[in-house]
This record gives C-alpha cells, sequence and structure tokens, in this order.
C-alpha cells in the first residue's frame, strides 16, 4: 500500500519556500519533514527570522510529571536549545530549566529576577507579549479555592490566570494541560480535585480552567503523554513566524479538540508498522510476540496522532513497534478512554462517556470499532 | 531571627517548600519540607485491571518513569505468581532499562539541574577577591555550568559548555531507551512476567553504538582519566582506603601540573567529576590536597544526631547470574545494588519491609497514627483554610507523610545505595568525613556518590549488553487475569533518587482493592513524624549555613545558596512524593502481610 505521508512521495516537500508558503501547506511540509529537518534543512531562512522581535516563552507547570519537559529536550536535531535560538525564541521562564526559585526573606520577595524566579514571572507576566506553554493540569479544589497546588505562596489557578489573561498565544502542551489527562481519570476523589484542562475538561471545550476564570483565548493543544517534541516544537515555530495566526487561523488549522490537524489526524492504526498482521488477521495474544496487537487491547484505531510514521525518539521506535499497545494517550478522554488497557473492546468513548468495560473480544470490539472510525473521519481533512 | 523561605524550588521534578529559621550567624536553626501538590494519584488504580499499574504509576515522574513501571511490575509479577519464572532474559532487559533510565536521570540532575547552582553569583564574589587561583574558579564555574537563558547583572552568559554538550547526551540515552523500550518517557515494555519486547542482535548493535557514543561524552567531558583505570581502582579497589587513596593521588596530579599556572580546564585533565572532587570539599580540596580554596560542600547538609537517620536500600538490578526468576523480598545480596540499612553510625543492617511505617501528624490528612503503607487510611483535609505552609513545624504543613524505618527517619538515594553496596570509594569518604569530624552524609558526598554511581551502572550496563543478554533467550511467561484473583504483590525497586517500592492487593475479580507506592523523595523530603522527628531534609538543613562557602563574606538572607545545594543534592522529585489518598475511607482495607 502506498505510503500517502511518505516524504520521498510527495512533491510539495521538494525545496519549499516556507516564507512564502501559505499556511496549510506550511503545516503540511513542517509535518511531513519533522523538526529536525524543517529547522535544519531551513536553517537559512530562519536565519532571517533572527530580524523578528525576540519572542518570549513563559512555560508553566501545574500538575505534572514533567515528561513533557524531558520529552521537549528530546527535540530534534538541532536540539531545543539550537532550535529557540533559531527561531529567536527566548524560554523566558521555566522552572524546571532556568537559574532562578523562589525567594522569600521573613515573607517578602527577595533579590531580584535573575535568582527569583516569582519576581521575574511576575516582571514578564506585567511586560505581556508572550507566549504561555502549559505542561500539566491545574487543581480546581477543594471548593473551587486552587488550594490543591499552592507554589510561591499562591494557588497556581491564580498565577495561571494572571498568566493567561496577559499572554499573547497559549500552548497546552501534553494531555494533562490540554483534557486533564491523568489528574482527571475516574476515581473517587475526581470531583474533590476537580482537575482542568486549560480550555477544555476531558472532551467537554467548556469545561477547561480559562471559562472557570471568566478569561477568553484560544489555545492550541499539543496533547500526548507525553506530547511529541515535534509536535511542540513545530507548533511554535509555526506560531512564531506567523504560519499560524492567532486567532484567525485556528479554527481551521485545529480539530473540535483543539489539536493541530497537521499532526492528529491521522490515525495510529493506519499506518502501524504491524498493520500487515492485521490485514492477515494475525494476532499476538501473548506479550513478546510481533504481530498485530489489536487483542491485547491495542486502542491504535482511535488514537488520531502521527506516531506511526513519525516515530519517537528519533525515529528509533514507538508503543506498539515495542509490543505495547496504543493507549490512545492524545485523546481528550485518556486515560479512562483506554483502559483497561490490555483488553480489546473496552474503555469509553473518547468523550468520556462511560462504556461497558465487560464485553468480550468478539462482535462488541468490532461495532466499537466502526463506530469509532466513522467518529473520527468526520474530523479528517477533508483533502 | 530571620525566616528564609524558598518556594518553590526550582530546578527539581514537582513543586517544594523549603522553610527555614536562620540566626544572625547565617545558621539554619529550624526547617520544614512542603510538597505543594496533590494529585490523588493511586485512587484512579481501585477497581481497576491491575496490569493497567505498569503504565499507568509510571506517569507518576516523566523523570524515572521506567522505575515506576517496573516497581510495578514487580508487584504484578508477585501478584500473578511468576516472580520466580520470569525469565532471564526479561530481567536483563529491565535491567538496561533501568540503567540508561538511572544514567539519564543521573546526567540531567548532575548537568541541568544541580550544576546551574554552581554559577551562582555567590560563588563569583567569594572566589574574585581570592586572586588569580579564584579568578580562574569562577570562571571554570560559569563556563561550564551556566543554564540557558541565564543573567548575571543585566548581562546574557553564554550557556555553559558541560551544560549545553549534555542536552544531547541526554537525549541519545532517551532514544536508546526507546530501542528496547518503545518511547522515552513513559516507555512502555514493563509487563508481569517478562518484558513486551524481545530485543534484537541488530538492538544490541545500536545500544552498544549509544554507549560508545555516552562514554565519548564522558571522557570529554566528566572523567578525563581512564574509565577503565578509574573503574579498577575505585568500584573495583580492594578496600575502601586504597579506593580514597587512588582518587587522591590522580588530584594530587593534577594540582601539581596545574595549579602553578591557575589552569583547571578540561584540557589539562580537569574533567566536571574530577574539578567537583577536587573544588567542591574542604576536607579534600583544602585539607588533603592543599587547594587554598573549595566550595565548602561537605560543610552543609549533614545530620546532626546519627541517632535519628539511616540509610535505606530497596535494591534493584537483577542478577543474571541468578538465572530465571527473582525473590521479591530482595534478601541482602540478591540483587546487583543489594538492599540494606546503614546506621547514621555506619552500621549495616539487613532490610525488612514490615518495618516501614508512614506517620501523617504533621501532613494535610485526617489521623496520626504510624502505619504500614499497605494499611494505610489517609483521609486529605477538604478545608481549604487548612491548607497552609506558613503556619510553624508544629501544624500540618505538607501533602507528603513521613515514612520511617523502625521509626527512623531515612535517605535514600545513591549515597544510600552505595553505602548499602559497601562501594569502596563512597565507603571510604563517608569514613574520612565521619573520621574527621564531619558528617559522612553531606551534599559533597551525596553529589560524588551519584556520579559514581553513573560510572558503576555505566560499567555494569555493558556487560548486560553485550554479555548476559540472549536475543535467542524467552523474554515472558504466560500470564492472564485469573491468576490475579484474591491477591497481592510487593515490588521493592531504586528510582534514580531512591528506594521506591509498590505494593498491591487484588478482589476476587482480580480487580485493584488497593496500589500503594512509597516513593524516594516521600522518604527524603517527609515532615516531622508524630513523635516530631525532622525528616532527612529537615535534618539536613538544621545547622547548615546559608550563604556561600560557609558564609564566607556574611550572610546573605536574600541568596541562600546552601539551601539550595542541600534541597537539590538530594535530587527531589515531589510528583513522585505526593502519592497517598483515600478521601472516603471506603478503601478495603489491605490484608497484605510483609515478610
Amino acid at each position: 500500500m502506498m505510503n500517502k505521508n511518505n516524504p520521498h512521495d510527495s512533491e510539495k516537500t521538494e525545496k519549499p519556500d516556507f516564507f512564502n508558503m501559505d499556511r496549510r501547506t506550511f503545516l503540511k511540509a513542517a509535518c511531513l519533514l519533522g523538526a529536525s529537518a524543517f529547522l535544519g534543512t531551513y536553517r537559512t531562512e530562519l536565519v532571517s527570522a533572527l530580524e523578528m522581535a525576540e519572542t518570549k516563552i513563559v512555560w508553566l507547570h501545574g500538575a505534572e510529571c514533567t515528561g513533557c519537559t524531558e520529552s521537549l529536550l528530546n527535540g530534534g536535531d538541532p536540539d531545543v536549545i539550537a532550535a529557540l535560538s533559531a527561531l529567536n525564541t527566548k524560554l523566558a521562564y521555566h522552572e524546571t530549566l532556568l537559574a532562578g526559585q523562589g525567594i522569600f526573606v521573613d515573607d517578602k520577595p527577595a533579590n531580584n529576577a535573575e535568582l527569583n524566579s516569582e519576581i521575574l514571572v511576575d516582571e514578564l507576566i506585567t511586560e505581556g507579549n508572550y507566549i504561555l506553554v502549559v505542561e500539566g493540569a491545574i487543581p480546581n479544589g477543594p471548593n473551587g479555592s486552587g488550594r490543591f497546588f499552592v507554589v510561591g505562596d499562591r494557588t497556581f489557578k491564580e498565577l495561571f490566570a494572571k498568566a493567561a489573561g496577559n499572554a499573547s498565544a497559549i500552548l497546552a502542551v501534553g494531555t494533562c494541560a490540554a483534557y486533564g489527562g491523568i489528574n482527571s481519570a475516574s476515581s473517587a476523589i475526581a470531583q474533590l480535585t476537580d482537575y482542568r484542562g486549560v480550555a477544555f475538561k476531558g472532551a467537554d471545550s467548556s469545561g477547561g480552567m480559562l471559562r472557570e476564570l471568566g478569561i477568553n483565548k484560544p489555545v492550541i493543544n499539543i496533547p500526548g503523554c507525553p506530547a511529541h517534541p515535534d509536535w511542540i516544537l513545530l507548533t511554535l515555530s509555526a506560531v512564531v513566524l506567523g504560519k499560524i495566526k492567532v486567532p484567525s487561523d485556528l479554527p481551521s488549522v485545529l480539530d473540535r479538540y483543539g489539536r493541530p490537524r497537521a499532526y492528529f489526524d491521522e490515525d495510529v492504526h493506519d499506518e502501524c508498522p504491524r498493520h500487515e498482521y492485521y490485514e492477515r488477521d494475525e494476532f499476538d495474544t501473548e506479550i513478546g510476540g510481533h504481530k498485530c496487537l489489536l487483542k491485547l487491547g491495542c486502542k491504535g484505531k482511535h488514537a488520531n496522532a502521527d506516531c506511526s510514521i513519525r516515530k519517537w525518539n528519533g525515529g528509533a521506535s514507538m508503543c506498539v513497534q515495542a509490543g505495547s499497545p496504543c493507549i490512545a494517550c492524545v485523546e481528550p478522554g485518556f486515560p479512562d478512554s483506554s483502559r483497561p488497557f490490555y483488553q480489546p473492546g473496552s474503555g469509553s468513548s473518547l468523550e468520556g462517556d462511560s462504556h461497558s468495560s465487560d464485553s468480550d473480544e468478539g462482535d462488541s470490539y468490532e461495532k466499537y470499532s466502526r463506530d469509532k472510525s466513522s467518529d473520527y473521519r468526520k474530523i479528517r481533512r477533508d483533502d | 531571627m530571620v525566616k528564609v523561605t524558598v518556594d518553590p524550588l526550582t530546578r527539581i521534578e514537582g513543586h517544594l517548600r523549603l522553610s527555614t529559621e536562620v540566626n544572625s550567624e547565617g545558621i539554619v536553626t529550624d526547617a520544614q519540607s512542603s510538597a505543594l501538590l496533590f494529585r490523588g494519584f493511586e485512587r484512579i488504580l481501585q477497581n481497576q485491571d491491575p496490569r493497567d499499574a505498569a503504565l499507568l504509576t509510571q506517569r507518576i515522574c516523566g523523570v524515572c518513569p521506567t522505575s515506576h513501571s517496573l516497581a510495578a511490575a514487580g508487584a504484578l509479577d508477585q501478584l500473578f505468581g511468576v516472580a520466580e519464572s520470569v525469565p532471564k532474559d526479561a530481567l536483563v532487559a529491565r535491567n538496561i532499562n533501568q540503567a540508561l533510565n538511572t544514567i539519564a536521570s543521573h546526567a540531567t540532575h548532575i548537568y541541568v539541574l544541580w550544576g546551574p547552582d554552581l554559577a551562582n553569583p555567590a560563588y563569583r564574589d567569594v572566589l574574585t577577591p581570592l586572586g588569580e587561583t579564584g579568578s580562574a574558579l569562577w570562571k571554570e564555574l560559569l563556563g561550564r555550568f551556566a543554564p540557558i537563558s541565564y543573567k548575571l547583572d543585566g548581562v546574557p552568559v553564554p550557556v555553559g559548555s558541560s551544560y549545553l554538550a549534555a542536552i544531547p547526551e541526554k537525549k541519545r540515552l532517551q532514544e536508546a531507551i526507546a530501542v528496547i523500550g518503545g518511547k522515552m518517557p513513559h516507555q512502555v515494555t514493563s509487563y508481569p512476567g517478562g518484558y513486551t519486547y524481545k530485543p534484537t542482535i541488530a538492538d544490541i548493535g545500536k545500544l552498544s553504538s549509544y554507549y560508545l557514543q555516552v562514554m565519548d561524552f564522558v571522557s570529554k567531558y566528566t572523567l578525563r582519566v581512564s574509565f577503565e583505570d578509574w573503574i579498577e581502582n575505585t568500584y573495583k579497589a580492594s578496600s575502601p582506603q586504597k579506593a580514597v587513596s587512588f582518587v587522591l593521588e590522580h588530584l594530587q596530579g593534577l594540582v601539581d601540573k596545574t595549579a602553578g599556572s591557575n589552569n583547571f580546564t578540561r584540557e589539562v585533565g580537569w574533567g566536571d567529576a574530577e574539578f567537583y572532587a577536587a573544588f567542591g570539599s574542604e576536607l579534600v580540596g583544602e585539607t588533603l590536597l592543599g587547594l587554598p580554596a573549595s566550595l565548602k560542600h561537605d560543610r552543609n547538609g549533614g545530620y546532626s544526631d546519627p541517632s535519628k537517620i539511616a540509610f535505606l536500600a530497596y535494591g534493584a538490578f537483577y542478577k543474571p547470574e541468578n538465572g530465571d526468576g527473582y525473590d521479591p523480598n530482595s534478601p541482602a545480596g540478591d540483587r546487583f545494588q543489594t538492599s540494606g540499612i546503614v546506621t547514621g553510625n555506619l552500621e549495616y543492617q539487613n532490610f525488612d519491609a514490615s518495618k516501614i511505617t508512614e506517620s501523617v501528624a504533621h501532613s494535610f490528612y485526617e489521623g496520626s497514627g504510624d502505619l504500614h503503607p499497605s494499611k494505610g487510611e489517609t483521609n486529605p483535609v477538604g478545608d481549604p483554610a487548612e491548607i497552609r505552609y506558613d503556619r510553624g513545624p508544629d501544624s500540618r504543613y505538607t501533602w507528603s507523610k513521613a515514612p520511617r524505618y523502625d521509626g527512623i527517619p531515612c535517605e535514600v538515594g545513591p549515597l544510600a545505595r552505595l553505602l548499602a553496596m559497601k562501594e569502596p570509594l563512597v565507603t571510604g569518604l563517608a569514613l574520612a568525613f565521619a573520621e574527621n569530624g564531619y558528617s559522612a552524609a553531606n551534599t559533597y558526598t551525596r553529589m560524588m556518590a551519584r556520579i559514581q554511581e553513573t560510572a558503576i551502572i555505566a560499567n555494569e550496563l555493558l556487560k548486560w549488553v553485550t554479555v548476559d543478554y540472549d536475543p535467542n533467550g524467552k523474554i515472558a511467561v504466560h500470564t492472564d487475569l485469573s491468576m490475579a484473583k484474591d491477591s497481592q504483590g510487593m515490588g521493592l525497586w531504586e528510582a534514580p533518587r531512591g528506594a521506591l517500592g509498590h505494593w498491591v492487593s487484588t478482589d476476587s475479580n482480580s480487580k485493584v482493592i488497593s496500589y500503594q507506592p512509597v516513593v524516594p523523595s516521600t522518604w527524603n523530603f517527609s515532615p516531622r513524624d508524630s513523635s516530631g522527628t525532622p525528616g532527612p531534609v529537615e535534618q539536613a538543613l538544621i545547622g547548615t549555613k546559608i550563604s556561600a562557602v560557609e558564609n564566607a563574606l556574611g550572610v546573605d538572607y536574600a541568596n541562600p545558596v546552601n539551601i539550595l545545594h542541600v534541597g537539590r543534592s538530594y535530587d527531589p522529585c515531589i510528583a513522585c512524593a505526593v502519592h497517598t489518598i483515600d478521601l472516603t475511607g471506603k478503601n478495603t482495607p489491605a490484608t497484605l502481610k510483609l515478610v
């Protein structure tokens, strides 16, 4: 079967002029090339970006595992530091990477912005004109207070409100920031903690923290557990270079869950490295094999992401290639929509509705697959 | 008395607050450690398929996901009754995955999270008045370790050379994990009874290639003496004294060769490890090597009362020579890094998991009893007004619980592991400090242990990859859900930052009744317990002089660099530390018995 996404088959990736490209072609080309080739091939053009004003990034950490920052550091070749430099973009605030920390002497902020990260972040927010990146979910509980996460003597909810209010664009990186992710998984305490994504709670676009705070700002979601570094860096590139204009272009470049279609239109199943076994009805039923993982619970059919084409960690591998079923970690209902991970025909729908987890491997799963595949096809781009 | 509070302590995983009281001499007289975030993680596993635990729990931490998934796999091995039959090659594949994650995590900590503190302007202020030697030292500190987006007095500082060179290596190590683990962070191959992927002969070639590239970085930046010589004369030394002597002689050679010209560059032999080994310590650098200055990191982060601290390791890395299967109880000597307890006076004891209790007396949970983690009853406060961090050490002030071993707070991590396994160099350093009136554990020994552990695991990794792993071997034994009915499991393992245990129990439908991780940063950053004994980092902060080089230029409350060093020396992972929750009290009491 012809791989329509193979860059070698696509004439559009041959010597494209990035700076004169329309938005759609840009996204496609950037998507096909990957961050590595993009930033490497277009180094010369990107140098002219240095003439643009410096773009600042304020990166906030909510309830997270730092996995998305770790993933960012796995960014292509050139690495993330070179990439940011090529884009004349400064990571102005990022608490895992920068020098400063919050310092208080007798409860008053001490020192200056070079050493005190709390002073720095407040100064940056006041200056405005930055892209806000959020990693991690935001607790609203208990009772709407946000006090399940207090940092620098203020709730994270409060810091987020301040930073979001003055941001020129907002990226929610990782499934936690986009939809709540694992923090919002069904449990006896989920209502109490009341974790929110930036613009969504699960698939509910009215349940995000922005709406709760009464802030109306457009958001680009880059989900994934973690988010792929190409998705992060290429989306940032597109915003910095003005290839995606915020907010005017967003309705056409994002899907209904706020994800750039360039990366989240494909599903993992279609280009899966084990796809030929699926075609031949050859399935693994024990771990450690090399056949299709459908009967070990693979949710690749319901996962809208280009992992099978892009792969992970410099193309080294991907989940299903390593014998583990796709758990559709880019979907708004993750993890509830995918678990039990190792059982086929189970899990709730993408919308996070409850779905029987007792179904057997047979008919119900096939029916479920058909339902879901028709569902996702509705949001595929129409070219 | 001045209140000096670091909130948040950045360049760590997660969110941590260190509150201190500092006297007029600049010495910490009281300290509290507060984990600032509540996630309620393990509740999402209740009533679920236990097999999901290996993938779900690694989402606790994106820095050490492999460790969580392998601790979970260990608990599940026992839960499914297959711990004794996991194939040897699956165990070796787990070892390789864990080794790569540990090395990547240590490298990230050393260069990206901890190193930037060496470029703190306080060192410029102390060192540059000391003439050419001091200026040369400051030049090295700033030139090697400055982080990104760094400014001093408004002037942008270029990214440090070691920092910059370490980022691609960290990336390379994660690529290596992806080769045999699918992707990273959150690799996917841990599974009860084995490993989901059977690495091929081509993968072994790739891993060897990655290894050589990383070692190329090590030889250029970290350790300028031959790696083989270092391993042979430290880790494989016949006694702790011989290991320390080798290092001292090596460093003395560098001093003799370069001190006259004040040339402390890598080019003349001062790798980052050698540089820190000499200049990080007053005892090693000034007393033993006769250097004119040091950072005196051995003077901070120590424990003043050895009866109130111990060092704890659960043990990690299966021994391939033991063949298939392993003992989930991790008895002494059973793993490459053994389990064990080392007391504050450096006496050795065998580890007994039944002696672990957790106190919530000073945590944001109701109740006050000291319970085994498998029987924890932890109900979080639900009143927002109760969640406050400014009410002093007698209050509830953190989301972390206070684990204790036989009632004693324990430090976990590389230092504890290397003491438990009697690694010659770190044991020798600890003894030398103890004999010379220092605390055996201090910021310097913690960092030296992390560096040395990276070396010995890298050395062992090559053996696992090229000698022990058989690509034609068996990678998994059969498991199915029916094997997990009414069962229980304990996964004792090590994260890069310390001892990590997962406990699980299931009902007659093989659904999870309770799932409890007890993680390293809960040990290291624990609050006071029900008897008021402070946790390890709280003890380590008390008595520390807050400003650079033992307050050499007086007390600067606004730049408490030693508080930062002490806190970060434990490699905190606070997302891990904030774990246990039972809001409703409806958790079925676990029936897990520990042996």
